[in-house]
């Protein structure tokens, strides 16, 4: 068995970050309520992460460092059986004891097991993919991207706005024929950090929101003009829905499946509204942005024939199972149709 | 002194400027949506007629403009509008000056000099004409664009998608770059780039009408 390392946050500060702020940072990084975040950030030091390998650890550490949080690797021990019975237990004494350690030798710390059992109980606090910021939000979601020197993002064909000096543009064929036929860009330009950390800044071309999902060993699937971008950890694919799904479910024959261990930002046109599914769970054709793999879906009319034709409703799609849904909040079909009045005729031909 | 406030979100910014008695501000020939009924509007030229020509063909800015007077003696109130859905900001300029991407002007205080300025065919190349438009002088610009408003940094190199540039501080040089290799400039739909070198601030809009077009087009039939 490889080494491995825990991260523990020890609640100092670098720098002349505030308080508050490096909470805030805190808080997003793991994607915690602000009021938890507050919360844990006051019983540090605690771990954060667990049994990750050397080069992760590493990498978490720099990106929490940089965000004004100290942090330190310890070296993990093979499991033991004795360590078992102590998971899950914060006890006050460990956390004491570990503080008054926390400026000596880390071989010593190697001795105090209680080191790995002092861990929040939130499962959502670990680390989670490449470091970006959002802004624009709602209505014209930007997200800027830092690469790590090495790393690979895959972006959709020209929704690249800005980028560093030392990122390098490769254009890749995806998707095949299915893109083809869709008439969606087959075209996928993959951003490399060349010889340090870069960034990217992305803006997709429909007006509205965007979404982050860290996808771990996880698939989503996507309505077709909803991919942004992705790390290099994330296939992406087109997938044939079947026709009777494909004909009718208002946006293309094909889905874009993404699946892996790594990043994923899709957008939406209007804002993004998550749902969780438990049941069943009915969504406008036209307003799918993407879902979580394991839903059953189904396309039926939502009430008798008379609401078929004068509900406006027309076709839905009905959801089953267990699972996420992201809708969007406008319909770009919708927005042709009233946009479609007001645009110059042209003779064909 | 005149207040001014950009209201509304990101996506449909606009402007309420309460003019002082005596104040006058100038903005676009199109740019009013509602103003009070005492104001005093004049049309003119944008800085004489060929002047103004140059600007309407090459800064990408109308042919007239409009200056908004208070002659009465309380203040009164002008709202301002730009014609694509998106932010408008604000800049003060204390004798200094800024560079506007055509289109992107939209108002301005008395004190503010609108010149055109010879932009380069590399400029022209990469779509962003042949003109660039400087502003100068004392008092506040607003400019707007499509999506919303990014402001950064720049200390060295940076690359800029053309057509997402909306304005740059002086110290702010621009030159053309394909994005990639040949063929990944080609297919990959980034086609050229800019390079923006120097030390100040840029401006970046977070969508492009080419993006908006580029998301539409296939769905019209």
């Amino acid at each position: 068995m490889n080494q491995t390392y825990n991260i523990t946050l020890t609640g100092e500060l670098i720098g002349e970050i505030e308080r508050s702020d490096a909470i805030a940072v805190f808080a997003k990084l793991f994607k915690l309520p602000l009021d938890k975040a507050h919360d844990f950030f006051h019983k540090a030091p605690l771990v954060v992460k667990k049994s990750v390998d050397g080069d992760t650890a590493n990498k978490i550490q720099q990106i929490l460092e940089k965000s004004g949080l100290h942090c330190e690797i310890n070296p993990v021990e093979v499991v033991e059986t004795e360590q078992s019975t102590q998971v899950g237990v914060m006890s006050e004494s460990a956390v004491d004891a570990q503080d008054e350690q926390s400026g000596q030798e880390r071989e010593e710390m190697l001795d105090s097991e209680s080191e790995m059992t002092t861990e929040p109980e939130q499962p959502s606090a670990s680390f989670k993919g490449l470091k970006f910021e959002m802004a624009g939000q709602p209505d014209y979601g930007f997200v800027t991207v830092h690469v790590p020197a090495g790393e690979m993002l895959k972006v959709e064909a020209s929704a690249m706005a800005t980028m560093d000096t030392n990122m390098q543009m490769k254009t890749k064929m995806r998707g095949g024929l299915g893109r083809m036929v869709t008439g969606e860009n087959i075209f996928v330009n993959e951003f490399t950090a060349a010889n340090m950390e870069g960034e990217v800044g992305i803006a997709p071309g429909a007006p509205g929101d965007l979404c982050h999902q860290y996808l771990d060993n996880e698939t989503i699937y996507l309505q077709n003009s909803a991919f942004v971008a992705c790390s290099s950890g994330i296939e992406v694919e087109s997938k044939w829905q079947g026709l009777v799904k494909g004909f009718f479910s208002g946006e293309s024959l094909f889905l874009i499946r993404a699946q892996g261990k790594g990043d994923l930002w899709f957008n939406s046109y209007g804002a993004i509204i998550e749902i969780d599914v438990n049941d069943d769970y009915v969504v406008d054709t036209g307003n799918i942005v993407g879902f979580t793999d394991g839903l059953e879906y189904q396309i039926t009319k939502v009430g008798g024939y008379k609401s078929f034709f004068f509900s406006g409703e027309g076709l839905v799609c009905r959801f089953s199972g267990k699972g996420k849904v992201w809708i969007q909040t406008r319909s770009s079909a919708a927005f042709v149709g009233w946009a479609h009045w007001f645009r110059p005729v042209k003779s064909k031909g | 002194m005149m207040e001014a406030k950009i209201m509304g979100s990101q996506a449909f910014s606009y402007i309420d400027i309460d003019l002082e008695p005596g104040e006058t501000v100038i903005a676009e020939s199109d740019a009013m949506s509602s103003m009070d009924a005492d104001l005093d509007l004049t049309a003119t030229f944008n800085g004489g007629f060929f002047k103004g020509l140059l600007k309407k063909f090459f800064g990408g800015e109308t042919l007239f403009i409009s200056r908004y007077s208070n002659n009465t003696s309380a203040p009164k109130r002008v709202t301002l509008v730009q014609p694509v859905p998106g932010e408008i900001r604000c800049y003060e300029l204390n004798g200094d000056e800024f560079n506007l991407q055509p289109g992107a002007y939209l108002a301005s205080t008395d004190g503010v000099k609108l010149g055109l300025r010879w932009a380069g065919f590399v400029s022209f190349i990469a779509r962003e004409g042949l003109f660039k438009l400087t502003v100068t002088g004392e008092g506040k610009v607003w400019y707007g664009a499509y999506g919303a408003l990014l402001e950064k940094e720049i200390d060295g190199e940076y690359i800029v998608d053309t057509s997402h540039l909306v304005a740059y501080e002086p110290g702010i040089k621009l030159k053309l770059q394909l994005a990639g290799g040949i063929f990944s400039s080609f297919f990959g739909g980034e086609g050229l780039v800019t390079r923006v070198e120097g030390k100040g601030k840029i401006i970046v809009q977070s969508r492009s009408v080419s993006g908006l077009a580029g998301w539409l087009n296939p769905k019209f039939r």
